[in-house]
């Protein structure tokens, strides 16, 4: 196991960091909570925030923390599929099918909503489950599962995360076309 | 503004500058001796601009008094023009991304076509799908590699040929798909050489059946090129013809002519062949039916100037043949009645 240093990351693949925060302040914009701070990128840790107002209304949390993880995965799906069949099926030597690759694989990497966003709406999920809001009863395994993968992104679980989004996506998308 | 007074020192002051611990308020001086003093919001003064609404509480965002013009700033800030701008060249980009994808997606798409038909074992109808995506993506090892399995198994060595030399000058990773193109390549190779040995042989008196059985094993080496089996027919036919064993000959002929009907070729060798029996047995049934078979060689012919020339030069050995009931071959013919032909090819 490799180490690079977080903001190196960061850098390398900032267009992913620019849409995810980008995510939480539109989400916040679209269920009107106040927003005191926002960073789009920085060279540092975190390489971007958006400091929102709390909530009760879950699905206003839901949206606000998870909306970066369904936008930058499907953003990821769609410039991995147009780039998969150039770079891995057909060995094309197209410079923009590799950097349709590159920007896709980055977007995707950015997809896991942060620790924070997680542990705000696990705290209100198990109380709205219970209440019958079934977004909140289907919340909860998805959130478990990407509590699991935050902690393994010391192991590059985001980058496999985008591979796989970039990767298993579209050779799924194509056989069933086929 | 709400005004505090320093439960310690008894100092007066603005209420948001003083702490608070345990329910007792402390100036600032006082507060710092001790431990962990909470900050005391007034909720009079807006957290962000410190605007005074005198003796009025600010409404709470986020349990922070803020004035209205604060709040407004908080509920509608406006996004970046620079992040408008990004998101603007990413919507293009996402544009550009499927219409430049528009090619390989076709590509892509006849590939995963083409193979799950040479799955299906239904390789004549992978061939033209795979062919498509051999010429967007010759250097695709995936693709070349089932575009020539797919070639060789409907007996078109020449299109996989071409397909493997234009991949990277031939190279490719030893992969169990390359190993298994090679062994059929392998296959079509041998078969083709001894097809072209077959038909040197052919072309040698006294060697018709040393050629017939180089071709027949060709053609069962490298049972998926029709064409193969054709010319061992063929052979097979000039080495009756030269034993002069019209019956095998008119046989092989018919045969020829009933499965490839579109050929001019055939009908004019079944005329031939017909010809032969009439001269070795004066049956004008024969020669009928020989004079039958040429007319549908002619009318086959017709719209092929090549076919028409090829016909011609047939029909006229046929006709000499029906006219002195003698059977002469064509280099025969030649050298009695072309003789301005035989010399300029010498």
């Amino acid at each position: 196991m490799f180490f690079i240093p977080g903001p190196v990351i960061a850098l390398l693949t900032f267009p992913g960091v620019i849409v995810h925060e980008t995510g939480h302040f539109f989400f916040c914009r679209l269920f009107r909570l106040a927003v005191f701070d926002v960073c789009f990128f920085r060279f540092g840790n975190p390489a971007g925030y958006v400091i929102h107002e709390r909530t009760d209304n879950f699905k206003a949390l839901f949206f606000v923390s998870m909306g970066p993880f369904f936008v930058n995965t499907l953003l990821c799906m769609v410039f991995c599929t147009a780039a998969f069949l150039p770079v891995w099926e057909l060995k094309t030597q197209d410079p923009l099918a590799y950097f349709f690759y590159w920007l896709g694989l980055s977007i995707g990497m950015h997809a896991f909503p942060s620790k924070e966003d997680l542990s705000n709406i696990w705290e209100l999920a198990p109380a709205n489950a219970k209440h019958g809001n079934v977004l909140a009863a289907l919340s909860l395994p998805l959130i478990a599962i990407l509590y699991v993968l935050n902690y393994a992104r010391f192991f590059w679980a985001d980058l496999g995360y985008g591979i796989a989004v970039g990767i298993l996506g579209p050779i799924a998308l194509f056989r069933a076309l086929a | 503004m709400r005004q505090g007074t320093c439960s310690q020192c008894g100092l007066k002051g603005p209420l948001r500058t003083y702490f608070q611990d345990s329910g007792k308020v402390h100036c600032e001086a006082c507060a710092s001796k001790i431990p962990r003093p909470a900050a005391i919001i007034d909720p009079t003064v807006c957290a962000r601009c410190h605007a005074d609404n005198g003796n009025s509480e600010f409404s709470l965002v986020g349990k922070l008094p803020f004035c209205a013009e604060c709040q407004k700033q908080f509920y509608e800030r406006p996004y970046p023009q620079w992040l408008k701008l990004s998101l603007a060249g990413l919507l293009m980009l996402l544009v550009v991304a499927l219409v430049h994808g528009r090619k390989y997606f076709h590509a892509g798409r006849e590939m995963y076509v083409g193979e799950k038909l040479v799955r299906q074992g239904r390789y004549g109808e992978a061939a033209p799908h795979l062919r498509q995506t051999v010429q967007i993506a010759p250097n695709s090892d995936k693709a070349v590699l089932l575009y020539a399995k797919a070639s060789l198994l409907s007996g078109d060595p020449d299109s996989a040929d071409a397909a493997l030399h234009g991949h990277d000058e031939g190279r490719f990773e030893d992969s169990p798909e390359f190993q298994d193109v090679n062994r059929i390549f392998g296959r079509a190779a041998n078969a083709a050489k001894e097809a072209n040995q077959a038909i040197e042989l052919a072309a040698q008196t006294g060697k018709e059946q040393e050629a017939a059985r180089l071709m027949h094993h060709a053609a069962a080496t490298y049972s998926e090129m029709p064409r193969l089996a054709e010319m061992a027919l063929e052979i097979d036919e000039g080495e009756a013809f030269a034993r002069k064993d019209y019956d095998k000959f008119l046989a092989i002929t018919e045969k020829l002519e009933a499965e490839y009907p579109e050929s001019p070729l055939y009908p004019a060798e079944v005329a031939s062949a017909l010809a032969c029996k009439y001269a070795v047995t004066g049956d004008l049934a024969w020669r009928q039916k020989a004079e039958g078979m040429l007319e549908k060689s002619r009318q086959l012919s017709q719209g092929s100037p090549e076919a028409t020339k090829s016909y011609e030069e047939y029909a006229e050995r046929i006709r000499y043949r029906l006219d002195s009931r003698e059977i002469i071959d064509k280099p025969e013919y030649d050298r009695r009645f072309r003789p301005a032909k035989v010399e300029a090819k010498n």
